[in-house]
């Protein structure tokens, strides 16, 4: 902020200026930095969706056919909806968490980020138990390939999301941020609400198109 | 520090600390100008394993019947040669070397926004390069440094091993350019725009632009072999419905915009150096900056003239061959800025000037070459054979590593305070000018006479070419030690260098050669472009060292 101040001052008022509202690491770098860090996340998914979509269009049918030369079987569209619903659920808490952090009320924030941590971690249980009950392998073909690397990229997501929540909140009741410098929730907040976009799009691919 | 005057007692406390103990000052350094030099003295260890590994390669080539090593290994040589090259050498050096040392100064910043990030990324990349060469030691990769599948998919071992490092020096990478991107858009001093950064760091913010969203599309492709090495799942393998051809076009989405991330920089070294030798500014400066941004911009949408002859829908052909030859626009500029830099100017013949006109006249050769592989009807023919060998060396050697020595030279003043020899190093110019050529030029014919690349034998016709392209291979190496020697000397014996031994005018020569640890002790305004040299220097405010008006090439 302070850097902006000084470019349109005169330049001589520069050296006047102490030294550290100019050198300090900023909250504008830090959330650019955080920022161009989420860009660089999605570009290592949209490597494999774009995998996805070619393997998809190099077949005449998909899902394509399996081993024993049969199509195999779409994914279970109503359990994952369900499924995303709690985690864009989670989304939500997470806004209110930090908005109650910004008005100062504890005690909501930390209703909220607990919410936002159980139905993280519902997500994560629904997502094992799509797993353990999926009628593909992540070895066996084409669309098993992507959607367990796909999906599971998303779940390691999700649970170094978790639990990067869980060192939030202790932070946070530690009494490590402000009601005004709050940059690390900030920042979970973005990655969580990343974390839901890419569900998104994961989620139109496998299930609905 | 001794320097530290009462006055500003505090100017440390804005950056970390300065470190009292060896460790924390040279291993694990927070300061982006030793991390600097750290990532100079790794990537140059591993220049010399390579460079050993290319003259394998020529050793073998000395008869069209080989001998000297087996097929597998010859293999396996070119493998770790080519990939080394890139991702150990010219990048790593040019970015993390050059662009740690030099960028922070040049914008008036005392390190770059995230110190501990730089030293992470610094460190991964010394793992790389042993997970990489310890690849020998498994069975390294054979597939040449594209790795296609099938053939990766069937290689040794070591070519997981060359997963795991071209990742980690992925990770490296992109982080480095997120890192350098926050620097250039928030810590520039006071005054310097966009239109006022030189032109080294637009190369550099270009650079980071690539290096920060393209890096991470070859991460998800190694991934991707990786996986398919270690369990089996399809992505690649077409016996189970993947596609090789999949691999290649995520490779390429990478590795085209990776050529960029290996030139961009040299050119940022060529732009500053010119001025400075020819005492001009330089001619075009928006042209020349935005260009940097323009190719990096194109260089993502040409990707696919790699597969030409790869059996890709052939539609496609015609416009990835229309948009590479759009990349010859803002490079053309480039060049052609350079050139008319040099008109009327009052040239100084210095070992970097040399380097830097150098890389004006190989790079552009390379760069037609790359012109006639980019037309289709020419590319069928040319395609797998030595003349790709000789265009892409021209490019990255005969570019990016003329590029590194001229900035070495350009550069090592600063980084030592001591001089080097300019005798040794006008030497060590023209026996490297002279191997190059010797070396790759040969090999155009070889390429148009059909010789195709990465056989360990060939047919008899080729063989005086051959021998030629080898001998020139020795003096090229050879020629390298004269670097060396001249590195021992300048830390031996070498005279102690002023602040600004070159009269150039950029900020980092205003401060004390090598620069104090907090760089600047106060942060000075900048008011205008530092390329005018009749003018009074463009800077305010701060502490700046005045040029010695005595000084050799000061005032001029």
């Amino acid at each position: 902020m302070a850097v902006g101040a000084i470019v349109h001052g005169t330049p001589s008022d520069a050296h006047d200026e102490p030294v550290d509202s100019l050198y300090a690491e900023t909250r504008d770098m830090r959330l650019l930095g955080f920022v161009l860090f989420l860009i660089s996340d999605v570009v290592l998914f949209s490597a494999f969706i774009f995998a996805y979509l070619y393997l998809r269009n190099s077949v005449p049918q998909w899902p394509p056919l399996g081993a024993d030369g049969k199509q195999l079987p779409r994914f279970d569209t109503l359990f994952a909806a369900v499924n995303s619903v709690v985690l864009f659920g989670s989304g939500a808490t997470m806004h209110f968490a930090l908005e109650s952090w910004k008005h100062g009320a504890k005690k909501a924030f930390n209703a909220w980020m607990a919410s936002t941590i159980i139905l993280g971690s519902l997500f994560l249980a629904g997502q094992a138990y799509e797993y353990i009950h999926a009628k593909v392998t992540w070895a066996g073909s084409t669309i098993g390939a992507s959607f367990f690397t796909l999906t599971g990229m998303h779940g390691f997501h999700v649970l170094v999301g978790v639990i990067y929540l869980i060192v939030l909140m202790g932070q946070a009741n530690s009494g490590v941020y402000t009601k005004l410098k709050h940059f690390g929730l900030t920042a979970g907040t973005l990655y969580w609400h990343f974390v839901d976009v890419i569900w998104v799009a994961l989620f139109t691919l496998f299930y609905l198109i | 520090m001794a320097v530290a005057a009462p006055a500003h007692a505090n100017y440390h406390d804005h950056i970390h600390p300065e470190p009292t103990n060896f460790v924390q000052k040279y291993i694990f350094s927070l300061d982006h100008k030793i991390i600097g030099i750290q990532y100079f003295i790794t990537t140059f260890i591993f220049y010399c394993i390579a460079g050993l590994l290319a003259e394998v390669i020529r050793v073998q080539l000395l008869h069209p019947t080989g001998g000297f090593v087996s097929n597998e290994v010859y293999n396996q040589v070119y493998s770790v040669h080519g990939s080394a090259m890139v991702w150990l050498v010219i990048i790593p050096m040019l970015t993390g070397g050059f662009g740690n040392f030099v960028m922070p100064l040049m914008i008036g910043a005392r390190d770059v926004a995230f110190p501990w990030l730089n030293m992470a990324s610094f460190w991964m990349f010394p793992v790389a390069g042993a997970l990489l060469f310890s690849s020998f030691l498994v069975g390294a990769p054979e597939a040449g440094w594209t790795e296609y599948p099938p053939i990766s998919l069937q290689g040794p071992p070591g070519t997981s091993l060359w997963c795991m490092a071209i990742f980690l020096v992925g990770v490296s990478s992109t982080l480095t350019g997120i890192n350098f991107l926050v620097t250039i858009m928030k810590m520039r001093a006071p005054g310097m725009t966009l239109t006022r950064m030189p032109l080294f760091v637009w190369a550099q913010l270009a650079t980071a632009m690539l290096s920060m969203v393209a890096t991470t599309a070859l991460a998800g492709a190694l991934l991707a072999l990786f996986l398919e090495r270690t369990f089996g799942v399809p992505f690649y393998d077409p016996s189970k419905g993947g596609s090789p051809l999949l691999w290649q076009h995520m490779f390429w989405f990478y590795s085209h915009p990776a050529v960029y991330i290996m030139i961009l920089p040299a050119f940022g070294i060529v732009s500053e150096i010119l001025p400075t030798f020819t005492r001009k500014p330089l001619f075009g400066y928006k042209a020349v900056a935005f260009s940097s941004v323009g190719i990096a911009l194109v260089g993502f949408m040409v990707w696919a003239h790699h597969m030409f002859t790869s059996g890709m829908v052939p539609w496609l052909t015609l416009p990835f061959m229309i948009l590479t030859f759009f990349v010859a626009v803002p490079t053309g500029v480039k060049v052609l800025a350079w050139i008319a830099t040099l008109w009327g100017g009052r040239i100084r013949f210095t070992a970097a000037m040399l380097f830097s006109l150098g890389l004006i006249a190989t790079f552009t050769l390379g760069g037609i070459t790359g012109v006639f592989l980019a037309a289709v009807p020419a590319d069928l023919h040319e395609h797998g054979t030595y003349f790709v060998v000789a265009h892409f060396h021209y490019v990255l050697f005969g570019g990016s590593v003329f590029g590194i020595f001229a900035g070495m030279y350009f550069w090592w003043p600063k980084m030592t305070g001591k001089l080097m020899s300019e005798r040794l190093a006008v030497a060590h110019f023209w026996a490297t000018f002279i191997g190059f050529n010797l070396t790759f030029f040969p090999m155009h014919w070889l390429g148009l006479m059909g010789m195709p690349r990465r056989v360990p034998i060939y047919d008899q016709q080729f063989q005086s070419l051959n021998v030629l392209a080898s001998i020139g291979s020795f003096i090229l190496a050879l020629s390298t030690l004269l670097f060396f020697a001249n590195v021992a000397y300048s830390l031996t014996k070498g005279k102690k260098a002023s602040s600004d031994p070159w009269g150039a005018r950029t900020l980092e020569w205003m401060i004390s050669s090598p620069p104090p640890y907090y760089n600047f002790k106060k942060i000075p305004s900048v008011l205008a472009l530092p390329y005018d040299f009749g003018e009074p220097l463009p800077y305010v405010g701060g502490d700046l060292i005045r040029p010695n008006p005595q000084s050799k090439f000061a005032g001029e």
